[in-house]
């Protein structure tokens, strides 16, 4: 487009300093980060396996026992008491009762995974996940359990994942955010689970609602094309003309940028969200209906389209602060929410694979906690929060396929062997993008920030 | 089952179970025949083994739990816990214990147990007096700050007041500001660059002071004032305008995470919290020393009530005042201290960073890593929040708010209570004695209801309404009464049969009567028992509702009557199947007793002081006949006729008979206004229940003084040491007194605000400086510790914190100071040498040029399309409290729009408003020291496609129609109005030709219009006024 063509590049050779220079201070610097450009892409600290997240997260608390962690012992030792020392966030000596799983495992693939009957198509691709069986968090309530899984910090506001991500290594296309987040509904905690908290608010994830119009102010209110160009065109003359007469003021010149990029996600978003050129056969991979624009299916495949168009970290919730995964009252709820992504989520997978962009593409799938193996009475048809042992898996993107790490007691209530703390998790995340967790810090208040708070162990054993 | 579990606590290891594992323990200890020295069971054994498993966390890199085993001096002094080891006894060591696994709060190394003969070796090690030739490196001492070093440090220096640099030849400076920064630019060899020009100072001071552009009038009255003083008079009718008060307390709202939600999981609304804001923004506008603003937002309420019990509006305004703590944010599920401590957490971090500079926060679980703050300093200032009430805005848990702090001083607490009450009752009255006057008029309305006596109904059929029965009944003639002295004579009443027991018939009386001072209760009734075949009885109940409060309750068998007294049945006396009985009772609420006759009127039985059931709460309105009476079994069949209750006394059985009513001419218009009469009286009294007694705030008040213990790593539930509440050691250390009977608060506020606090003054100074250029002295705003950056400017800054102090903290005062300095009016331009050497301005050579914030372009767009609405709201349209029931899993949310100046705006802290987010406003969830503008293409699509930008773009087009002239008239004026100047002729020629090209684009179109405009000019001006409200030379001040 003529309209933005001007000889102001020549000022970002002179546009390091300024204002907006001292957001930057931080080790950003050290990757490389411009202040004209806080969202310019750029390498890591090594060599990296992945070059992109998709994060995908089942709201609620998702039951191990019930989906990744097959367990046996809990099955021919149903209804036997246990004594617990926790129950409900209160300490003390409580007779438990052990309940099994209400699904049946079998074992998929080459590898012999065991996965339940709840996701009979992830079981399908199992040989390209890596199943961890020993995560384990401090928090049993959702809020903070949720945070934890995205920010490190179940306490107190802190930048998510995704935020982090994009502010180390930016993101290469630029006529699209960097972090994105479609989710039909917000989780526990709200925006904060992918806001920028402390770091500049360019790397904060933008909430996509699915629905016919995912991102919100990207389809021009001028409805004749170019009549808005015209506008856009006075635009880039007035603010050129107010820019030759300032010089060298990167702010402004950013300002100009934004609308060039601005106007390019017009033209690109739309196109990024529109499954019309996807054949019967993709649609089918992912379960997904013909026109349809929701659906965790319909996620699935964006994701996998805005991966292509080069954002940098992804994230997809399954259902929202209700109705979801936090069976208290009844398992029977697992089903219909394991329904509604086994097909996608097994889809997106083969999709990437397919496509070979799974060797590149990160998958990873938690959930803020597991659930209690055992409850107040033998029948009842529930399970409860539980912290101390749960189950994710991470998949492409670096990682061994084919693998379960981590091992738990007989009955799933403990971590036994190779426990993967949230934190955990995060740091070999980031190391797969190229990231050392203890070398992405950002000042603030006083000290170094960082993903992993003071914590975090790469697990090694994963990475292929 | 919805019950989530969304408490929690971190507590570390949680389950632990006990079933049938066989333990294991049976490889006996057998290493401590080993052979080998000491050091060389040490060397070979012990040392791989800690720095393989051990040392990565508790080494130099780490300490986790405050614990090193990389030396002995490490394990000898240990960690949290205390020592890790215990020489020659491995059971009492912790190192052993936590490689045992035995303790689930204890199990090292986390991930994977040792293997067992690891186990083995590390207790044969400590058995053997746990040689260990590793010393502690000399180095490796902290770095923290001592309280002694502290006192060489910049900031907790004394202010002391510099002098002046003298300017040898030229006379750039205005006023000591300029003197003190050319001094620097000298040293740094810039030059200043040239003066603004008039234009560029009013956009600069408009918006600087009040966020708000410049009109078109108040540029050229600027322009024309020729005197020399004609900036000042610029600057002091800024500060005088209440829009002043909107950008400055916006300011401070950043640094006091302001917000209209609690932030708790379910983000409950707060309604009271606008109080506060716009207490912080009267308080800017009329100039309160700072000093005092500060002192009020930490103990207001002491201050109320020690200095303005005689001045209504100080006393609430100082209540008010205290939002500034209450106002953070919230971890609650209920008003309970259990979840205090991230309440407080957050609260001392607060106070720290925006009062004090210093980041107390870090000391919750350690000592400052860096600066002078330990933890006892941490938990003294906890311990003045813990002697404090706080208001609960509201939780999963427990959905109403709490706690909130009077407006009023006590005393007139509880008279305010009583008048409301009174008026209540008063308003009570009067709609009783309509609603009897309405009753009066119904020829089916006597004796406290409608239908009393069954002459509605029909013979042979179920009662209707408003009658509601169950099992065997009918409306039967046999079922008459034969007494008419309460009801007329009539030709029905009803046959209950026998049934289950709770089978029988209900009445629900319109206007239950409430128990009153003074007043009695009258019932009556009059009943037969049919057969004798059953041996049970039937019961009559009288109370509120459906038996959730028992007032009185009558028993009758075929033969016998009986009465509860206080909840003990008592027979009164033999009755006989057949014959009919009249009951009359009289209840006097004050004695919570009652008293009456049972009988014919030949043969009365009289009863008296008989206790109502004992937790009775005072109210009567529903009558019961069923089958639970004093003696079980079924009850047998009977007749029920001539109901009544009311508060005037019936009269005796078989006196008088009465006659019915009979309906007169112009009764509907009597009627008809009645009802109108009454359905406004209820609407009053309706919002007047509602109104509270009193107003409150969203602050806190005083509670028993307690000292705080020391939470070890910050967990509540590990304590150490209880510390006496005083001000940080590093400002003095000064102790609330034992015998003070305040928590403290008070005492904090004076130490804060004392003229030899090193920081307060400094840190506010600077923020001020930071809010007119962009970037403080020092560039930490609320980090003056050894973490910070030094001042650029430090005599400027001690100055200018002197002076402050010395204008009595006036904050005007600093603005004019500030503003009438050459420095702050110099121009924007470019200069390449002293970019070079100073490419981000440090050393003021020009004025840095500022993007606008989210605010000032929402409320300049509204005021360019004339749609600004300058009032200033009051409450939020939260939903109303009865209605709250928000959780975690269905949070608050809403978004509020209005033409409201933004920072008016419906802030809430989980879900951040999509716009404000958008433009970096700060965020709430803490305390913000500068906002971090960014630019993205997000933005950019907000200005191109949102429809706010549309319809003020399109509000604007109508004024720049209703501008007199051609289109270059009309352009100028929009170019005026929104940038502030005229750009050049190439500019506007550009725009002219813009405005008729789109025109005839347009006239080729069909455009629909509306009134007034001609809807082709509001698309073209619509156009045009979209280029530039979303210009640069808009979006940036120079």
């Amino acid at each position: 487009m003529n309209m933005f063509s001007t000889s102001r590049r020549q000022f970002l050779g002179r546009a390091s300093g300024g204002f907006g220079a001292i957001a930057l201070a931080g080790m950003c610097d050290e990757l490389g980060a411009t202040p004209a450009n806080p969202l310019a892409a750029r390498k890591g600290h090594h060599a990296a396996k992945a070059d992109r997240v998709i994060f995908l997260y089942s709201t609620g608390g998702a039951s191990h026992v019930d989906t990744f962690n097959h367990r046996p012992q809990l099955t021919t030792d149903h209804g036997k008491s246990i004594t617990a020392s926790r129950w409900l966030n209160k300490g003390g000596e409580f007779k438990r009762f052990l309940i099994k799983p209400r699904w049946a495992f079998q074992q998929y693939g080459q590898s012999g995974t065991w996965v339940s009957n709840l996701f009979p198509h992830l079981g399908s691709v199992i040989d390209d996940v890596c199943v961890l069986n020993a995560m384990h968090c401090e928090s049993d309530g959702h809020d903070k359990a949720t945070l934890a899984a995205h920010t490190g910090s179940a306490q107190f506001a802190r930048p998510s994942a995704g935020s982090w991500v994009s502010y180390g290594l930016g993101t290469v296309n630029q006529n699209l955010p960097s972090f994105m987040v479609l989710a039909p509904a917000a989780p526990y905690a709200g925006a904060q689970t992918w806001g920028s908290d402390f770091l500049p608010a360019c790397h904060q994830g933008t909430h996509v609602v699915p629905g016919k119009q995912p991102l919100p102010y990207v389809q021009p209110l001028v409805a004749d094309g170019e009549m808005q160009q015209m506008e856009l065109a006075l635009l880039g003359r007035l603010n050129q003309s107010h820019l030759e007469q300032r010089a060298a003021d990167h702010a402004l010149d950013a300002r100009i940028r934004s609308f060039e990029t601005a106007f390019g996600m017009q033209r690109e978003a739309p196109e990024a969200f529109d499954l019309a050129g996807e054949t019967e056969e993709t649609l089918k991979l992912y379960g997904l209906d013909r026109g349809a624009t929701s659906g965790f299916g319909w996620q699935c495949l964006v994701a996998r389209r805005l991966a292509e168009r080069g954002v940098r970290f992804l994230e997809l919730i399954d259902v929202g602060s209700s109705a979801n995964w936090d069976s208290h009252g009844n398992m029977a709820d697992h089903e219909r929410l394991a329904r509604a992504i086994d097909k996608p989520i097994a889809g997106l997978l083969t999709d990437l694979k397919q496509r070979g962009m799974l060797e590149s593409t990160l998958v990873v799938w938690t959930t803020e906690f597991g659930r209690t193996p055992f409850n107040q009475k033998a029948d009842h048809a529930g399970r409860e929060h539980h912290s101390p042992c749960f189950s994710s898996w991470m998949a492409g993107g670096g990682v061994k396929g084919g693998i379960v790490y981590g091992e738990s007691d007989e009955y799933g209530i403990q971590t036994a062997e190779d426990a993967v703390h949230t934190h955990d998790l995060h740091a070999t995340m980031l190391h797969l993008l190229g990231i050392d967790h203890e070398r992405l810090t950002y000042r603030h208040a006083g000290r170094d920030f960082r993903l992993t708070d003071v914590h975090g162990r790469v697990v090694h054993e994963t990475i292929a | 089952m919805s019950d989530c579990r969304c408490m929690n606590q971190t507590a570390v290891s949680i389950y632990r179970f006990v079933i049938t594992v066989v333990s294991v323990c049976l490889i006996q200890v057998g290493a401590t025949c080993y052979a080998e020295s000491d050091e060389d069971f040490f060397e070979a054994r012990i040392r791989p083994l800690l720095v393989k498993h051990c040392v990565a966390c508790h080494g130099d890199k780490k300490q986790e739990g405050g614990l090193r085993l990389d030396s002995r001096d490490g394990w000898m002094r240990g960690g949290d816990r205390g020592a890790a080891v215990i020489v020659d006894s491995p059971g009492k060591s912790l190192l052993i214990q936590a490689v045992q696994y035995d303790d689930p709060d204890l199990q090292m190394p986390p991930a994977k147990k040792l293997a067992v003969n690891e186990i083995a070796d590390l207790e044969a090690w400590v058995q053997r007096g746990a040689t260990d030739p590793r010393r502690e490196a000399a180095t490796s001492s902290s770095v923290r700050m001592g309280v002694e070093e502290a006192h060489a440090f910049w900031s907790f220096q004394p202010l002391k007041t510099p002098i002046v640099p003298s300017e040898v030849g030229e006379h750039w400076s205005r006023n000591p500001i300029d003197s003190f920064v050319m001094e620097q630019m000298k040293e740094h060899g810039l030059t200043p660059v040239a003066d603004a020009d008039r234009r560029t100072l009013i956009r600069r001071a408009t918006f600087d002071l009040t966020g708000l552009p410049p009109t078109k009038s108040e540029i050229d009255a600027f322009l024309r004032d020729e005197s020399t003083g004609a900036f000042e008079s610029l600057v002091e009718r800024l500060l005088d305008s209440s829009a002043y008060g909107e950008r400055w307390g916006r300011h401070w709202l950043d640094v006091a995470r302001y917000a209209d939600t609690a932030g708790d999981g379910a983000d409950y609304p707060v309604r009271e919290a606008y109080k506060y804001r716009n207490w912080v923004i009267q308080a800017f506008n009329r100039d309160l020393p700072f000093d005092q603003f500060v002192r009020e937002q930490i103990a207001g309420d002491i201050l109320a009530r020690r200095d303005s019990i005689d001045d209504p509006e100080r006393y609430a305004s100082q209540v008010i005042a205290t939002g500034f703590l209450a106002i953070g944010k919230r971890y609650g599920y209920k008003a309970s201290p259990a979840f205090q401590y991230l309440d407080f957490a957050d609260v001392i971090d607060s106070v720290g960073r925006s009062l004090q500079g210093l980041s107390l926060g870090c000391a919750r679980c350690h000592d400052h890593k860096y600066d002078p703050i330990s933890a006892a300093d941490y938990y003294s200032l906890y311990g003045i929040l813990q002697s404090t009430k706080w208001a609960f805005p509201g939780g999963e848990e427990q959905k109403r708010p709490a706690h909130f702090p009077p407006l009023v001083p006590p005393a007139q607490v509880s008279t305010l209570e009583e008048a409301k009450t009174a008026e209540l009752a008063l308003i009570d009255a009067k709609l009783a004695e309509l609603q009897r006057r309405q009753n009066e008029f119904d020829p089916s309305w006597r004796a406290g209801g409608k239908d009393l006596d069954f002459e509605m109904q029909n013979p042979g059929e179920r009662p209707g309404e408003p009658w509601v029965c169950s099992g065997p009944i009918e409306i039967a003639s046999e079922a008459q009464s034969p007494f008419d002295h309460v009801h007329p004579k009539g030709g029905l009443g009803v046959r209950i049969g026998s049934g289950e027991p709770t089978d029988g018939l209900r009445y629900v009386f319109k206007e239950g009567l409430h128990a009153t001072p003074g007043q009695s209760m009258h019932f009556t009734l009059d009943f037969r028992s049919v057969t004798s075949k059953e041996e049970g009885a039937f019961r009559f109940y009288l109370g509120r509702g459906v038996v959730q409060s028992l007032a009185i309750q009558c028993s009758a068998t075929a033969n016998e009557f009986a009465i509860s007294d206080g909840g003990k049945w008592k027979v009164i006396r033999k009755i006989t199947p057949g014959t009919w009985y009249t009951l009359r009772i009289t209840i006097d609420p004050a004695t919570k007793t009652f008293s009456g006759i049972v009988g014919t009127p030949g043969d009365r039985t009289e009863f008296s002081d008989m206790s109502v059931g004992p937790n009775w709460d005072g109210v009567a309105d529903c009558f019961i006949c069923d089958g639970f009476g004093h003696v079980t079994g079924a009850a047998c069949s009977r007749d029920l006729d001539n109901l009544g209750l009311q508060t005037q006394p019936f009269p005796d059985p078989g006196s008088q008979s009465v006659s019915p009513k009979k309906a007169s001419g112009d009764e509907e218009t009597q009627l008809a206004a009645l009802e109108k009469e009454i359905a406004a009286i209820g609407k009053r009294r309706q919002s007047k229940a509602a109104e509270p007694a009193y107003e409150v705030a969203y602050g806190v008040s005083e509670a028993e003084p307690v000292n705080a213990r020391i939470q070890l790593r910050g967990e509540p539930h590990r304590t150490s040491d209880e510390v006496p509440r005083r001000f940080l050691e590093v400002l003095g250390g000064d102790p609330v007194q034992p015998d003070s009977a305040g928590s403290g608060r008070l005492e904090l506020a004076e130490w804060i605000t004392r003229p030899s606090n090193p920081l307060t003054a400094r840190v506010f100074v600077n923020r001020v400086w930071q809010w007119h250029f962009g970037r403080g002295l020092v560039d930490t705003p609320s980090d003056f510790g050894s973490r910070g950056t030094p001042p650029s400017h430090p005599k400027l800054l001690d100055w200018l914190a002197s002076e402050f102090i010395r204008s009595g903290w006036s904050i005007k005062s600093l603005h004019r100071l500030i503003m009438q300095s050459r420095t702050y009016q110099l121009a924007s331009v470019d200069n390449d040498s002293n970019f070079a050497a100073d490419p981000t301005n440090r050393w003021h050579w020009r004025y840095s040029r500022r993007a606008l914030d989210a605010e000032s372009i929402r409320d300049a767009m509204l005021a360019f399309s004339g749609r600004l609405d300058r009032n200033v709201p009051q409450s939020h349209p939260f939903p109303n409290v009865n209605t709250w029931g928000f959780t975690i899993h269905n949070p608050f949310h809403a978004v509020y729009e209005s033409n409201h100046r933004s920072v008016y705006l419906m802030v809430q802290r989980n879900r951040r408003h999509s716009y404000l987010a958008l433009f970096d406003a700060a965020d709430p969830n803490q305390s913000v020291a500068s906002r971090q503008p960014t630019t993205t293409p997000t933005q950019a699509l907000f200005l191109m496609n949102s429809p706010f930008v549309h319809e003020q773009a399109s509000g604007f087009a109508d004024r720049i129609v209703a501008v007199a002239g051609d289109d270059r008239a009309k352009v100028l004026w929009a170019f005026e109005t929104v940038q502030g100047r005229i750009p050049e002729d190439r500019i506007i020629e550009d725009a002219i030709a813009f405005v008729s090209e789109y025109r005839e684009k347009i006239d080729g179109k069909k455009v629909i219009g509306e009134k007034g405009i001609n809807p082709g000019d509001r698309a073209v001006w619509s156009a045009f006024a979209r280029v530039l409200v979303t210009s640069n030379a808009f979006l940036f001040v120079d």
